[in-house]
């Protein structure tokens, strides 16, 4: 038994040598902040150059915030989906915002991909990705719901598929009607398969 | 000596010769390891170019379990990222350069299932890539993602390097640097040349 000991002690140790040499795995995006943190504000201009605060475009009863580009199909898959948002929550007090965090793609870029596909709501451009990095924003689309003082209710994907034929879940719109209605988020966070952001220099 | 004493030595010689044995046995697995994985064919050459298979989230989940002996690249990619498509040639050199090392490499696509006989494999065959390809079919992405990396938004292209007991060793988001991701390998399988 004691030499079954020494072998197993053996072993373990050698486990534990090649666990101590194992590398540490490098997150190249900033971690999102935790569901309940409030956000601060921000400064960005839109796609014509006129500067908004976060605080002046947030509604009396929340903002969401999507990140969204011109040329990613996933996010164009969602630009009905979007504005369909947009307005059926502006009445109810909850304004849609987008921002365009991709280096990729110019101011200019984004006043015709908005006006092509009839996106009223106003698009941030997030030059040096700024907000996308104090987000946290890793792909498009993805969206955040921000309660009336900011703190962050919900973070992720719109619905579960691009697909408008095969959505069977809807996490975003849960998350705006359970709280207009006073009720806790039913699912805070939810992924999806997106783009990558192109953040500057990469 | 007393008697006890006697059995105290004793126990410590068997005990180093045990430890030795041990790392013996342990160096000549190793070796015997590194030999077969020397010796596994090529298969690259056997495997028809182009051929994608639809998979679901168990399967990927079976695709992705290490039986100790290869370790394994994963790419996760899409014919409608434009990341994806850039950094595929370098993918498929990568695959060419290490799969005779002893590194197994799978791309897994998320087009839609309607594009695997044509936009997929037509991708494919103009990369010339030989590695095997799954398109991932589901309809809740979520559990899928959260099953490779709790900390993936899902954003592509994303790439996995695990070792031979499927640990993670090595990832990337966004479009891979072949320079780092050649050298995390090498420390995987260089030696194994």
């Amino acid at each position: 038994m004691k030499k079954l000991a020494a072998i197993s002690l053996m072993i373990t140790m050698l486990a534990v040598a090649l666990l101590v040499n194992a590398r540490p795995i490098v997150a190249d995006i900033p971690a999102p902040p935790i569901i309940g943190s409030t956000i601060s504000d921000f400064t960005l201009p839109d796609a014509s150059g006129a500067a908004h605060t976060l605080a002046s475009l947030h509604g009396k009863n929340g903002t969401v915030l999507i990140f969204i580009a011109t040329q990613c199909p996933v996010s164009n898959g969602y630009n009905e989906r979007m504005e369909k948002l947009a307005q059926d929550f502006k009445a109810r007090g909850i304004n849609v915002v987008g921002i365009n965090a991709n280096s990729t793609e110019s101011a200019a870029d984004v006043k015709d991909h908005a006006a092509k596909n009839n996106l009223t709501f106003t698009i941030l451009k997030d030059n040096g990705n700024k907000v996308a990095d104090m987000l946290g924003a890793s792909r498009t689309p993805e969206a955040y719901f921000l309660d009336a003082s900011n703190k962050l209710l919900y973070h992720g994907r719109i619905d579960n598929s691009r697909d408008i034929t095969q959505v069977n879940s809807s996490e975003l719109r849960d998350a705006l009607e359970a709280t207009l209605s006073g009720k806790p988020v039913p699912k805070a966070t939810a992924n999806a398969f997106g783009c990558s952001i192109k953040r500057g220099g990469e | 000596m007393t008697h006890s004493a006697k059995h105290i030595h004793v126990r410590l010689v068997v005990g180093s010769a045990v430890v030795i044995v041990s790392m013996l046995l342990l160096t000549f697995s190793a070796a015997a390891q590194r030999k077969t994985a020397h010796k596994a064919p090529n298969n690259r050459a056997a495997k028809p170019p182009a051929q994608v298979r639809a998979v679901n989230a168990e399967e990927m989940q079976a695709l992705l379990k290490r039986d100790g002996k290869r370790p394994l690249l994963v790419n996760y990619w899409a014919t409608w990222c434009d990341p994806c498509r850039d950094e595929f040639p370098d993918l498929v050199k990568i695959d060419r350069d290490y799969r005779a090392k002893g590194l197994d490499f799978i791309a897994i696509t998320l087009d839609d299932l309607s594009d695997i006989n044509t936009a997929v494999p037509k991708f494919l065959l103009a990369m010339n890539a030989k590695m095997p390809v799954y398109l991932l079919s589901v309809a809740d992405p979520e559990p899928a993602i959260n099953m490779v990396d709790s900390n993936w938004s899902g954003a592509l292209p994303a790439t996995f390097l695990y070792d031979n007991t499927g640990k993670v060793v090595y990832k990337h988001f966004g479009r891979v640097n072949p320079g780092e991701l050649r050298a995390e390998l090498e420390k995987l399988v260089g030696s194994k040349q």
